[in-house]
C-alpha cells in the first residue's frame, strides 16, 4: 500500500523533505517517524501511517511535497493489531512539530538506553514537553546520572537540531562562514539564554532577507496635527463600540490608498519566472512586539475595510499576536508590511523586508516640531516616515512618488473615512 | 420532546467520571454528570475501596487486639456489634458520596439521576425518576465500569452465594464461609471475615493466589492466610454449587479429586466484567473488544468520533486511580489538546494483612520479558520502626537496571504497604536513580527508609544490613 502525506494541521499543506528516516527493505511500525519535513512555520516529523516493510521511497531530501502525496509504499504486515486505533485519531493531531534532524543526527545512536516497556528515564513533564514538541526522547542525550533526560538537555537538543537545519536547509545558498566561537567570560561574568525556536524563525528569515534583497529607505515626515485631531475627536466614540482608534489604524488606511495609486509597492517579484507578481488583494502585515519575540500577523482585505473594523480587527490580531495564538495561517499571504515604533517612542529608523512582499512602512513617534507654514513658524505634530523598498523592483524615483502620496494620505486624511 | 444540548456528557459518576466531570468544568465545559446509583462515587465509594477498607479498619483493631499481649497489653474477647460496624461504614461512604455531590454542585456541573442508553452516537437517553429525557452534546466520556462477574453455574438465585458488593454489607458472619478466588478482593474480604470470625476455606484456581505480585512479596500474607483462614487451597476449582437448606452444598476439584463440603455462605471474587450491556453501544460506532471492554487509543477515544471512554469499561486493569488518569487524558482531548496516557506505571495495592503495593517493573515480568534487573532488598526485621510496632514481617527491594542504575520497580510487603509505595511511583515517573533514591535523607525512624536503604543494598553499603562482598570486589 502506499503511505501518503498526511494533512498538517496548521494549515500547512506542504514542506520540504528535510530528513528520510528510513530506506526500502527497512520495516516500520505505525507511528514511527519516517520523515522530517520543514514547512513554514516549523519542522515536523510524519510518522507512518501503517506498519509493514518498505517497499519504495517515492520523495528525496529537498524536495517540496504537499498533502496526500504518496511519500513511500509499503508491504504491509501482518500484525496490524490496533489499525482501528489510526483511524480514530484525527490526522493533524499525527503531525507533530518538531525540529529537524539532519542525516548525521538521524544515524547518532540512542543516547539513552531502551527498556521495553520504559520511555528514556525523565520527568513527567519533560516527557509531556517533548511528547507536545514531537521530540524523540530516545535522540536526546541525558545530562543526569543514569543517563536522565532534563529539561536543560531537550532545550540543547532543539538547538542542536535547528543549527544543523539552518545549516542543510538553505542548500542553493552559499553558507554563510561558520562563526568563530568566542569566550566572552575572559573580559567579565556573562551569562546565557537558549534561543527561542521563534527567535530562530526570526533570525533566519531576516538573515534571508537581508542577504537577498538590495534595500534601500526612503525617509520623509508627514504633519498628523489634522489627524491626531480627528483620532481624539473620535477616539471615544470607537472605544465605546469596543475598539481603539490609534495611529496604526489611520496608517492602515492611508497606506492601502496609496498602494492603490502605486501596486508596485503590493507586488512580489518571482525571479524564477521573470515575472512581477502584482496583487490585486491588500493584506496588510502588522508587526507586534512581544515579550516572545517580533510577529507579523496579516490583516486581510484591508482595502475592504472601514476605519472602524480596521481598529478593532488590529487589536484582536495584536493581542492574539502577545497571547501566542495566531496560527500559521494568520501570518501568511501578507503583500505590504507596517510597523510602527511610535507606541514605543522612538523613530525614525530603517525597516527590513518582510520577503517576499517588495516594501516595508517604518512610522516613528510623532512629536512637536517648528515647521513653516505660510511664512510663519508653527508648532506642528510631525510623524517620521521610512519606506523600505526592493530596489531590484522598485526605482527610487516611484518610491519617492509612494512617499510623497503617503504623506498626504495621512495629512489629508477624510474625516468621513474616521465616522462609524 | 426537546433534547438537552451540552458540551460534555459523563455517563457514570464513579472516580473516572466524576474526576472528568469536575476537570472538564473546571476547563469551562458545560457538563452533565449522570449516574444511576443514588450515591454518587461508583462501584470504589460504595461498593468497593472504600467500604472494604473501612471494615478492613475493624478487622486489623480485632487483630491488633488480640496480638498484644506479649506487649503487656491484654484485652478481653472483643465485642461485635455488626450493626453499629455497617453503620459506621455507611456513615463514612454517606459522607463522601454527599462530598461529591458538593464538589460537583459548587462547579456547575449538573448531576442527573438515571439510567444513560444510546439512541445513537450523538444522543442519550437517560430514565429518570421523572420520565424520559434526552441528551445530546459534543462529545461524551463513558465510565460505566464493571461489576463483580458471577459465573452462571455458580448464580443459584440463593443470597448466601455473594459477590464482594454483598459481603461487604456483612449480612451476618457466617460460621463457615467458603471465597472463591485468591486475588485482592477475595484476600482482602477473607480478612474482614476471619478476623469477625468466620471459619475461612479459600480455594484458588492458580498455584499461587494474589496472581502479579511476586512471589517473595505474596509469602507473608500466604503465612497469615494459612493461620487464619482454616484452609488455603491452591490449584483447586470449584465444580459445582447447590443450594441444600440452609446451606450450600460445594464441590471442589484438585488434583483430579473431587470434594463435597457444606458451606454457610460462599463468597465469589473471580474477576469483574464490564457494565457495557443494554447501554445501547450497538447504536454507536463503538467497537467492543473480545472480552467485552471498549476499545480505546491511548488518548482514550473509541471508535466512534463523540465518543471517548475511561476506567473499567476500557480495559486494562481495573483501578480507580487508573481511571482518574485517563479522565485527564480524556477531558483534555476534549479540549482539544494532544493528551496521551502515557504514565509509566499504575501502582498497585492489596490490602491484606499485611500489605502489598508494587509499582513499574515486577520480578516475574522482567524474567518474561528478559530484561536484566538487579534486585536490591531490604528486609523490615532491620528496620528499627518495624520493630517497634511488632510487625517485622515486610520486605522492600527495588529492581534496577544494573547499567545504568535506573528504577525500575519497587515491590513492597508489610504493615502500610500502600502508603509507602508513592515514593516508588514518584521516583520511577521521574527516572530516578538508585543512586537518587540513596541520597535522598529520608526521616528516621520510618518505613520509608527501607526504599533509601534498600538502594544502599544496591551499592553494597546498607547501614542496617550487611551484605557479603561479592568475591570479585
Amino acid at each position: 500500500m502506499d503511505v501518503r502525506l498526511p494533512k498538517l494541521g496548521e494549515g500547512a499543506d506542504s514542506g520540504v523533505v528535510v530528513n528520510i528516516l528510513v530506506k526500502e527493505g527497512d520495516s516500520v511500525q505505525k507511528d514511527q517517524p519516517v520523515l522530517e519535513l520543514e514547512t513554514e512555520k516549523a519542522v515536523g516529523s510524519i510518522p507512518s501511517s501503517a506498519a509493514g516493510t518498505v517497499t519504495a521511497v517515492r520523495v528525496k531530501v529537498g524536495e517540496k511535497i504537499s498533502a496526500g502525496q504518496v511519500i513511500f509504499s509499503i508491504a504491509e504486515s501482518a500484525d496490524d493489531a490496533g489499525h482501528f486505533v489510526e483511524a480514530a485519531v484525527p490526522a493533524a493531531r499525527r503531525t507533530r512539530p518538531l525540529i529537524p534532524v539532519n542525516p548525521a543526527a538521524g544515524t547518532a545512536a540512542a543516547t539513552s538506553k531502551t527498556i521495553p516497556g520504559f520511555p528514556p528515564p525523565a520527568s513527567p513533564s519533560v516527557r509531556k514537553m517533548a511528547r507536545d514538541l514531537g521530540i524523540d526522547l530516545t535522540r536526546v542525550s541525558g545530562s543526569g546520572h543514569g543517563g536522565r533526560i532534563m529539561l536543560e538537555d531537550v532545550r540543547a537538543h532543539i538547538e542542536k537540531l535547528q543549527a544543523m537545519a539552518d545549516g542543510g536547509a538553505g542548500a542553493t545558498e552559499t553558507a554563510p562562514r561558520p562563526v568563530e566561537r568566542i569566550d566572552f567570560s575572559q573580559w567579565g561574568p556573562i551569562y546565557m539564554k537558549p534561543l527561542t525556536p521563534l527567535r530562530q524563525t526570526i533570525a533566519r528569515r531576516l538573515s534571508d532577507s537581508w542577504r537577498t534583497v538590495p534595500r534601500v529607505t526612503q525617509f520623509d515626515e508627514a504633519d498628523i496635527t489634522t489627524l491626531n485631531e480627528l483620532r481624539k475627536k473620535y477616539a471615544k466614540a470607537y472605544e465605546s463600540k469596543g475598539a481603539r482608534l490609534t495611529l496604526t489604524s489611520f496608517a492602515l488606511k492611508a497606506v492601502v490608498a496609496t498602494l492603490k495609486k502605486h501596486p508596485l509597492f503590493n507586488a512580489s517579484l518571482d525571479e524564477a519566472a521573470g515575472e512581477i507578481v502584482f496583487k490585486e488583494y491588500y493584506h496588510l502585515g502588522v508587526a507586534v512586539d512581544t515579550e516572545h519575540g517580533l510577529i507579523v500577523p496579516v490583516l486581510r482585505n484591508a482595502d475592504k475595510k472601514s476605519l472602524f473594523e480596521l481598529s478593532k480587527e488590529l487589536e484582536e490580531l495584536a493581542a492574539r499576536a502577545r497571547d501566542r495564538k495566531v496560527t500559521a495561517e494568520d501570518l501568511k499571504g501578507g503583500t505590504f508590511t507596517i510597523s510602527n515604533q511610535g507606541g514605543i517612542g522612538s523613530g525614525p529608523f530603517t525597516p527590513i523586508l518582510n520577503t517576499p512582499e517588495v516594501a516595508i512602512l517604518g512610522i516613528g513617534r510623532g512629536a512637536l516640531k517648528p515647521v513653516v507654514r505660510d511664512g510663519k513658524i508653527e508648532a506642528r505634530l510631525m510623524m517620521p516616515l521610512g519606506l523600505s523598498y526592493d530596489h531590484r523592483v522598485i526605482d527610487g524615483g516611484s518610491a519617492a512618488r509612494f512617499m510623497v502620496d503617503l504623506v498626504a494620505a495621512f495629512e489629508q486624511f477624510k474625516e468621513a473615512d474616521a465616522k462609524i | 420532546m426537546d433534547a438537552i444540548k451540552t458540551d460534555l456528557v459523563v455517563l457514570g459518576a464513579g472516580p473516572g467520571g466524576y474526576a472528568a466531570a469536575f476537570y472538564a468544568a473546571d476547563k469551562g465545559k458545560k457538563v452533565i454528570l449522570i449516574e444511576q446509583d443514588t450515591r454518587l462515587g461508583g462501584v470504589c465509594l460504595n461498593r468497593g475501596c472504600i467500604p472494604s477498607k473501612a471494615l478492613l479498619h475493624a478487622a486489623q483493631l480485632i487483630s491488633e487486639a488480640r496480638e498484644s499481649t506479649h506487649c503487656g497489653v491484654t484485652f478481653g474477647e472483643p465485642k461485635i456489634d455488626l450493626d453499629k460496624m455497617r453503620a459506621w461504614k455507611n456513615s463514612i461512604l454517606d459522607k463522601l458520596g454527599a462530598g461529591v455531590a458538593s464538589l460537583a454542585g459548587k462547579r456547575g456541573v449538573e448531576v442527573l439521576k438515571g439510567r444513560g442508553y444510546f439512541e445513537d452516537s450523538k444522543k442519550l437517553r437517560v430514565e429518570t425518576a421523572e420520565g424520559q429525557k434526552f441528551l445530546t452534546y459534543d462529545k461524551i466520556i463513558v465510565a460505566v465500569g464493571s461489576k463483580s462477574a458471577l459465573p452462571k453455574a455458580f448464580d443459584l438465585g440463593n443470597p448466601r452465594i455473594m459477590t464482594s458488593r454483598d459481603a461487604l454489607n456483612i449480612p451476618d458472619v457466617p460460621e463457615k464461609l467458603l471465597i472463591v478466588g485468591g486475588g485482592y478482593i477475595g484476600m482482602e474480604l477473607g480478612t474482614v471475615y476471619a478476623a469477625l470470625g468466620s471459619k475461612i476455606v479459600l480455594v484458588e484456581a492458580l498455584p499461587q493466589i494474589l496472581a502479579g505480585a511476586d512471589p517473595d512479596l505474596v509469602q507473608p500474607v500466604m503465612r497469615y492466610a494459612e493461620k487464619a483462614f482454616q484452609e488455603v487451597r491452591l490449584s483447586t476449582k470449584v465444580s459445582s454449587m447447590a443450594t441444600h437448606g440452609k446451606q450450600i452444598k460445594v464441590v471442589c476439584e484438585s488434583n483430579g479429586q473431587k470434594k463435597e463440603e457444606f458451606y454457610d455462605r460462599v463468597l465469589v471474587c473471580v474477576g469483574r466484567v464490564p457494565n457495557c450491556n443494554d447501554l445501547g453501544i450497538e447504536n454507536t460506532q463503538v467497537t467492543r473488544d473480545e472480552k467485552g471492554f471498549l476499545k480505546v487509543n491511548a488518548s482514550q477515544e473509541t471508535t466512534d468520533p463523540n465518543i471517548l471512554a475511561i476506567g473499567d469499561v476500557a480495559g486494562g486493569v481495573m483501578l480507580a486511580h487508573k481511571a482518574a488518569r485517563e479522565a485527564r487524558v480524556a477531558v483534555e482531548v476534549v479540549c482539544g489538546e494532544s493528551s496521551v496516557f502515557q504514565s509509566i506505571t499504575i501502582p498497585a495495592v492489596i490490602f491484606t494483612d499485611p500489605e502489598i503495593a508494587w509499582c513499574g517493573l515486577t520480578e516475574t515480568e522482567a524474567k518474561e520479558k528478559g530484561i536484566q534487573v538487579q534486585v536490591a532488598k531490604f528486609p523490615w526485621a532491620a528496620s528499627g520502626r518495624a520493630l517497634t510496632f511488632d510487625r517485622t514481617d515486610g520486605l522492600t527491594k527495588l529492581l534496577i537496571d544494573p547499567e545504568t542504575e535506573r528504577l525500575l520497580g519497587v515491590g513492597i510487603v508489610g504493615h502500610g504497604a500502600g502508603e509507602l509505595i508513592g515514593e516508588g511511583v514518584l521516583a520511577i515517573e521521574m527516572g530516578a536513580t538508585a543512586q537518587d533514591l540513596a541520597a535522598a535523607i529520608h526521616p528516621h525512624p520510618t518505613l520509608s527508609e527501607t526504599l533509601m536503604e534498600a538502594a544502599e543494598v544496591f551499592y553494597g553499603h546498607a547501614t542496617h544490613t550487611f551484605i557479603r562482598k561479592k568475591s570479585e570486589e
